[in-house]
């Protein structure tokens, strides 16, 4: 693999080996969407994925809304 | 037999086409209610999305911080990853409501093999393609910005064109340098393939000494892209927007002719 950057690969790679709280594809009121747990059985919405401009305007979908999880997005 | 077991065979092709799909283009639209745990089911065992329910013709992809690839970098990055960007390519080249898409790049450069992938994706659409690159097409941006069919760059928008560098475990025999060679070819054929550049004025622009302080190569700044003729037009969202309306039109009108 090689990465092709401006920026100073040790800037890129660095913090690989902290932990940080599991992120999560899952579909958000029918837009696919990357959250963070924050919780068990609840999260925050870190950004959508979807290609429609207009999904972002909505303000259910704002990132760091919190989003509860049911047992069949997991 | 539930109605769930009918399901079963859409989730072989990794996504399932919405009923509203079949519809007229002017009905609002939205999958049938009880879809979300088929979809899901495709989310999680292909790793791929429901095509989407579209409201709009003109669909965006935005790419933006490292571009990532066969690798996970870590999570301090902002990252666009190859696996999100490709389904959503096949999906807009599927959908038969999308006429168009418009590609927002805010991008430092990331993996040569994935920024290539989705540039050959893009360049390879039938449907109108719009690029604009916002902030920064840093490194391989640069394809991806030049795949689109048509692209806009902001006026104190930068790209940055430089060599690529070898990264990890380098052996010191002539291979290596030989294989990052080949690698660098890939890019430029691409770059000169789908832009207005020649490839020894690229090439004068990835070796250039004196502009950057840490590395040799070239920043190009808004209007100085278009002269160089990397980039087609200076330009923000409105330009880009207009373009692709237009394009889309032609496109639409193009599909809808009679055959002869």
């Amino acid at each position: 693999m090689i990465i092709w950057t401006p920026m100073q690969l040790e800037l890129v790679l660095a913090g690989g080996e902290k932990e940080t709280r599991p992120e999560r594809e899952v579909v958000v009121n029918e837009v696919p969407a990357v959250i963070r747990e924050t919780g068990f059985g609840e999260g925050e919405i870190v950004r959508l994925l979807s290609t429609d401009a207009f999904d972002y305007l909505r303000p259910e979908l704002a990132p760091g809304t919190r989003v509860v999880l049911h047992g069949d997005e997991t | 037999m539930s109605s769930g077991d009918y399901r079963l065979p859409d989730a072989l092709f990794g996504y399932q086409l919405p009923d509203a799909m079949h519809e007229p283009e002017s009905q609002p639209q939205g999958p049938a209610p009880g879809d979300q745990r088929q979809r899901m089911r495709s989310l999680r065992e292909l790793g791929t999305f429901a095509l989407p329910a579209v409201r709009s013709p003109l669909q965006t992809l935005t790419i933006v911080g490292q571009i990532e690839g066969h690798m996970v970098l870590p999570s301090q990055n902002k990252t666009t990853k190859y696996e999100h960007i490709i389904p959503q390519l096949v999906a807009l080249e599927q959908h038969p409501q999308v006429h168009g898409v418009l590609i927002i790049l805010n991008t430092v450069g990331g993996d040569v093999e994935a920024g290539l992938a989705i540039a050959e994706m893009i360049a390879s659409l039938s449907k109108p393609t719009v690029s604009l690159v916002l902030g920064g097409g840093h490194s391989i941006g640069v394809p991806i910005a030049v795949a689109a069919q048509y692209s806009f760059i902001a006026e104190t928008a930068s790209m940055t064109i430089h060599p690529i560098r070898l990264n990890g475990l380098v052996i010191g025999v002539p291979q290596t340098f030989e294989y990052l060679e080949k690698m660098q070819d890939r890019v430029v054929k691409f770059v000169v393939k789908h832009s207005r550049i020649g490839e020894a004025r690229f090439r004068d622009l990835m070796f250039r000494t004196g502009e950057l302080a840490r590395d040799i190569g070239t920043v190009l700044i808004g209007k100085e892209a278009v002269e160089c003729g990397l980039i087609d037009e200076v330009g923000g969202i409105g330009a880009a927007t207009a373009k692709l309306k237009q394009m889309a039109e032609a496109y639409k009108q193009k599909r809808e002719a009679p055959v002869q």
